[in-house]
């Protein structure tokens, strides 16, 4: 129910500026030394001639029945999310592995040599890895791997373009540079979350306790501590659907990945509201559905709290 | 005697007293900030009566000199008044309070002082770029077209033939201008929507929670991106685009606010007939201050880094302005052979949000109260 509202909300939100964005998307659709009747039948067409309301209403409706078609890419909204749509997928997905591959040790070996010069590194590493904005990390690598050493392609998503291009050498070569480079700010993140996480635990009387009883240290952080540690650091990964999309829309335009976040800077530009709208809900909805199941991971992971 | 002293120059009247320390931490930034005048005078010199910093440049530069004169003021000042304090408290108890502690543990924090430092020498770049800039930052010189590092250009020429490190210079202004206001107005809105809610409850509450849930259901570069893109990107619209849409301080304060009203010293208050305006800046604002402190230094940081992402793709701010964002964005065109215009505008923002970063954390670890 909350959730309806937010995308609702939002969705008024997103029309009401685009409405007031200036530019007729009738005049850029025309093109250049359109005659005004052209422009008006075109307006028509577009129903950009109706009331306010009724516009909402078309665009909405057309949204989820299909119907509304972009304006300016001839196919309808959803056939254009959806053909980007793996691509971003490949890239979010590559790049979480990758962090919390890193991080997740990182954090832990961070938190249990506390105050080590191991510490040190791994907190002032993440901290540069927070402070670092996506594009230039991407941009270096794509300087560094591409132009110096030439050892992997500098930009785009290789010649296979398809759901499984990952599958194949040269769509994984493509995919490392934009996948490294957005995970730099996830692996930061995740590895100071795990270092807080793990320090909260082990503070905690019952690791006191294994301890006293003799438990083996190993023991004690992987099987008493890790595990309690693990559950705040993996539901939070739904919450960073946000950053990685953010992410994902300067590091697409740098590396020139064909996903949803290039999409969303060529719709602005080209002044398609109905891309725009649709692309915007469709992330709402994603992002929505990641806390609601968040909220019920929570449940699932730590048994002390219950829904009715 | 020592006052007349430290009245020519602050440190000796330090000095005269035996106070080495203090004196030559005065010294030094008396000698610092005479540098900087020293450049200033250098290139008001040479520069401005030969006319060739251009009209446009000019107001800067007066600008940038009274700000100078204003610091030197200040530090002869400070300096006077703790000569008199040092003369004084000798015999008085260190004082106990919440911030005099935190004050001592960060001075002993090498992240926190770092930070500030880092955040300092920006600031002053910013503040007096054009005495540390050799060049006007905007005038295309097609003759020095992305040439290499070298000792006229330390960080090269872009493909305008503009020098990188004057550029970057520059670009410290707008980063960390509009940063800063823009993190100001997060700061105030966030906090009164957030006293507002937590206050009022009720319908008020509901409103402008759905309306927070509403903003943090898609990402923030986002929202960014589609405003800009609406309003236009001049800095104005820049500056309310990031306030509006950076509004954690609501959250923070809204809890800080519930956690407070049903406490027992609130009951008290108002029984004793203590009005709202009471009740939120002696109750509820000295309790939320630390979290604050601590979000208004990381989201300068954040906010940073969203303009340079916008300026990155286009919609921040406009050429010629120097930005670091911008810079990098027409490094993208040339980065296969002029791989400086890529480096360095990105180290500049990397350093600067670091140190609001590594300023952050550190506060975030000395105000922890339950540290006392």
């Amino acid at each position: 129910m909350q959730m309806l509202i937010v995308l609702f909300g939002l969705s008024i939100l997103v029309f009401t500026m685009l409405k007031l964005m200036p530019g007729d998307p009738a005049v850029i659709m025309a093109g250049l030394g359109a005659t005004p009747e052209t422009i008006q039948s075109i307006r028509e067409k577009l129903g950009l001639d109706r009331p306010i309301p009724e516009q909402y209403w078309r665009l909405i409706s057309g949204l989820f029945n299909g119907q509304i078609k972009a304006i300016t890419y001839h196919t309808s909204v959803w056939a254009i999310i959806f053909e980007r749509l793996p691509a971003t997928v490949e890239l979010g997905v590559f790049a979480l592995i990758i962090a919390l591959l890193i991080s997740i040790p990182a954090g832990l070996l961070s938190a249990v040599y506390k105050d080590t010069l191991l510490d040190y590194g791994v907190t002032t590493m993440a901290l540069i890895g927070i402070s670092v904005p996506v594009f230039w990390t991407a941009l270096i690598l794509m300087l560094v791997l591409g132009v110096v050493l030439r050892v992997l392609p500098v930009s785009g998503r290789g010649a296979t373009i398809g759901p499984w291009s990952f599958l194949t050498l040269d769509g994984l070569r493509h995919l490392v540079i934009p996948s490294v480079a957005l995970s730099s700010v996830l692996m930061a993140m995740n590895a100071r979350l795990t270092r807080a996480s793990m320090l909260e635990v082990l503070r905690q009387e019952y690791i006191k306790t294994a301890r006293a009883k003799g438990v083996r240290e190993g023991v004690v952080i992987i099987k008493h501590a890790f595990r309690n540690a693990l559950a705040p650091v993996l539901t939070n990964v739904g919450l960073q659907i946000s950053t990685i999309f953010a992410g994902a829309v300067l590091t697409e335009t740098t590396t020139a990945w064909p996903g949803m976040g290039r999409l969303m800077v060529e719709a602005i530009n080209r002044r398609d509201e109905a891309v725009v709208l649709g692309l915007t809900l469709f992330l709402a909805a994603v992002a929505q559905v990641s806390y609601l199941v968040v909220d019920l991971m929570y449940a699932w992971v730590d048994p002390r709290i219950a829904y009715d | 005697m020592e006052y007349l002293l430290s009245i020519l120059l602050p440190s000796l009247g330090h000095m005269y007293r035996r106070l080495w320390t203090r004196a030559f931490c005065i010294l030094g930034v008396v000698l610092a900030h005479g540098g900087i005048l020293w450049l200033a005078i250098q290139k008001g010199r040479f520069a401005l009566l030969a006319e060739k910093i251009p009209k446009r440049y000019a107001g800067g530069y007066w600008f940038s000199t009274l700000m100078l004169l204003g610091i030197f003021f200040l530090i002869w000042v400070f300096a006077l008044v703790d000569l008199w304090r040092q003369g004084r408290r000798r015999e008085e108890i260190r004082g106990q309070s919440y911030w005099s502690l935190v004050w001592r543990r960060f001075k002993r924090d090498p992240k926190g002082i770092s930070g500030a430092l880092i955040i300092l020498f920006m600031l002053y770049l910013a503040l007096f770029a054009p005495f540390f800039s050799r060049g006007d930052p905007i005038k295309m010189d097609l003759r020095n077209y992305l040439k290499p590092p070298s000792w006229e250009h330390p960080m090269g020429t872009d493909n305008f033939g503009r020098d990188i490190l004057d550029r970057a210079i520059y670009g410290s202004r707008t980063a960390l201008g509009i940063g800063a206001v823009a993190t100001i107005i997060n700061m105030l809105l966030g906090g009164f929507l957030g006293l507002v809610s937590g206050f009022y409850r009720g319908a008020a509450d509901a409103i402008i929670m759905r309306f927070l849930e509403i903003i943090n259901s898609i990402p923030f570069l986002l929202f960014a991106i589609l405003a800009v893109s609406i309003f236009g990107s001049s800095i104005p619209i820049l500056i309310i685009i990031l306030g509006i849409f950076g509004l954690q301080p609501a959250r923070i304060i809204r809890s800080e606010v519930l956690s407070v009203r049903e406490e027992d010293y609130i009951l008290a208050a108002k029984a004793i007939g203590a009005g709202q305006l009471r009740l939120i800046f002696r109750h509820v604002l000295p309790n939320a201050i630390a979290s604050l402190l601590v979000t208004t230094t990381m989201s300068i940081g954040v906010n940073i880094i969203v303009i340079a992402g916008l300026s990155f793709l286009g919609l921040g701010i406009k050429p010629p302005t120097p930005d670091w964002g911008a810079m990098l964005r027409d490094a993208q065109e040339f980065f296969r052979t002029a791989w400086w215009m890529a480096i360095f505008p990105g180290i500049f923002i990397a350093v600067t949000v670091f140190g609001f970063n590594i300023l952050g954390d550190s506060l975030r670890d000395v105000m922890d109260p339950r540290l006392k």
